[in-house]
């Protein structure tokens, strides 16, 4: 954990002019993964606030690309923004996620992005 | 928009009157410029900014994609420097000058094929790219279109009138983090020779969502019909 | 119950401090009595849009005074194309909270965007920015501009006004 600090401005300072997540690359050094790998959604304990769904948890999926890097939204929202990460957008099928979801259509899925931290080799 | 009620051939109502609030924001407006307080150029292209943030844009940035190979790559590729030739730029826009409204600036350009339909929620609460598709309809905001999209996809779709075959792959993108997104759709038959401002006519902001196809008779966002979940989804 | 913003609150101190003059204005008064609001023209004339036209510019002018010259303009320009902005002579948050003082003491029952539309004539007056005497003239001038029936009266004057 970053010590506590009341710094307003650092975002607004590193971001500007850059974008983010377009400010933090270059931060999070080699991918784990590729694109094409199949990974599992791990299901860790998260502390008021989170955005991997919980409807993926579990799950898995397959690496469709590696989008951007950025400290994972669960640091952020504590304004800690020390380990920056690389991003993958997962695709996963929708009878992975629904156990009943229609046979008819078996070719149907969702894609989201997860942070690495989150993902483990299938 | 068009409007059902009307006559297709008949002119929409229009207020045929000035009122004294019409006539005081002219004044006032005019006695500001006077007083050299900003000039006619800051307002009017303040003004005119603000009348662009719509699903305007985006619409021209998938007619240029339909007509030019070399930026729909550019758009599938880098969606934050493809919005550029469409005069949005998300880097520098407002309000925080670094980003969206909500700050962050990754656009995704998700790209149609005749085997892939892909549309966009937002399940944990309701991103959506402003900088190029304006504020969200208010039916993508609620609890009811977040949650069942990503479960029964086919049957929302459908309650949008938009019914798929079965060898398509429906693909739900659910905008989580840092990235937004708006749909590339397919080009429709009927459309051959078009020009670019046609084009962008049939784009509506339901197509850029993914909710809808663009069709080339059709300029106007559908009503959503109300309905009850049929397969509500529980844990 | 709510919290109530703090910064609101420290807001609500120092604006209560500068006396601001909440009486009536004898011109906005006449306005606020006789002028028809979009509300009402858009039921009589079968208009479903649900901001008067005018309302976007309104939106402009209040940005260019909060942001001054070149303020909102940068926005629209290349970076390296930027100048400093001068002249920011009504700051956005004070403009809205006298625009609820005004609303809850003098412009009670006007609807929006019109109360907001008036507070804005209101505080430009009390600020000194224009004088009620000019605003008349320039009311006037305006009105017999839009009232025209033979369509060319003045017409430089309308070109520098419209917007695009």
């Amino acid at each position: 954990m970053s010590k506590p600090h009341y710094d307003r401005n650092h975002h607004v300072e590193k971001a500007t002019d850059i974008g983010d997540p377009q400010c933090f690359k270059g931060e999070a050094g080699k991918p784990r993964f590729k694109v094409g790998d199949r990974v599992r959604v791990r299901n860790l304990p998260d502390i008021f606030y989170t955005r991997t769904q919980g409807y993926v948890r579990g799950a898995e999926a397959v690496v469709a690309e590696l989008v951007y890097e950025s400290p994972p939204a669960e640091d952020e929202s504590w304004d800690n923004t020390e380990n920056v990460e690389w991003f993958y957008s997962l695709v996963f099928k929708m009878a992975d996620l629904w156990p009943d979801y229609p046979d008819y259509f078996p070719n149907d899925t969702v894609e989201t992005e997860i942070p690495e931290h989150y993902l483990e080799a299938a | 928009m068009s409007d059902d009620k009307h006559d297709l051939h008949s002119p929409a109502p229009m207020v045929d009157e000035v009122s004294e609030f019409e006539v005081l924001e002219l004044a006032v407006r005019e006695l500001a410029i006077e007083k050299g307080l900003f000039t006619k150029e800051d307002h009017n292209r303040w003004t005119e900014y603000m009348h662009t943030l719509g699903p305007a844009p985006a619409a021209r940035l998938v007619a240029k994609a339909w007509l030019d190979p070399e930026f729909k790559k550019l758009a599938v590729n880098d969606g934050v420097k493809a919005s550029l030739d469409v005069g949005i730029d998300w880097i520098n826009s407002m309000p925080t000058n670094f980003g969206t409204p909500s700050d962050y600036c990754n656009l995704r350009v998700l790209e149609d094929t005749p085997k892939l339909k892909h549309v966009v929620v937002c399940t944990l609460c309701s991103c959506y790219p402003r900088p190029i598709l304006g504020q969200s309809p208010e039916w993508y905001r609620t609890p009811n279109y977040r949650r069942r999209i990503v479960r029964w996809p086919r049957q929302v779709l459908a309650e949008f009138g938009l019914q798929l075959p079965e060898d398509i792959e429906v693909r739900v993108e659910d905008s989580n983090q840092k990235s937004r997104f708006i749909v590339l759709p397919v080009r429709p038959e009927g459309t051959e020779g078009w020009s670019e401002d046609q084009l962008a006519e049939i784009v509506t902001r339901d197509c850029l969502i993914g909710v809808a196809v663009p069709k080339p008779s059709v300029t106007a966002n559908r009503k959503r019909p109300v309905r009850r979940a049929v397969n509500p989804y529980h844990h | 119950m709510a919290e109530t913003n703090p910064d609101y609150v420290a807001l609500d101190k120092e604006m209560s401090g500068k006396n601001l003059d909440n009486s009536p204005i004898e011109l906005l008064e006449r306005i606020r009595r006789k002028g028809r609001t979009w509300k009402d023209l858009s039921a009589e004339y079968g208009v479903d849009n649900p901001d008067p036209p005018w309302r976007i510019n309104l939106e402009s002018t209040c940005d260019n005074l909060a942001y001054g010259h070149n303020g909102p303009l940068n926005i629209c320009r290349p970076v390296d194309q930027r100048e400093e902005p001068s002249n920011k002579k009504v700051d956005a948050v004070e403009r809205r909270w006298e625009e609820d003082q005004l609303t809850n003491e003098l412009y009670t029952d006007v609807p929006f965007p019109e109360r907001q539309l008036l507070a804005l004539a209101h505080t430009m007056i009390r600020r000194g920015l224009f004088g009620e005497r000019e605003l008349a003239v320039q009311l006037k001038k305006v009105s017999d501009r839009l009232n025209m029936v033979d369509g060319i009266y003045q017409e430089e004057q309308i070109s520098n006004t419209e917007t695009g």
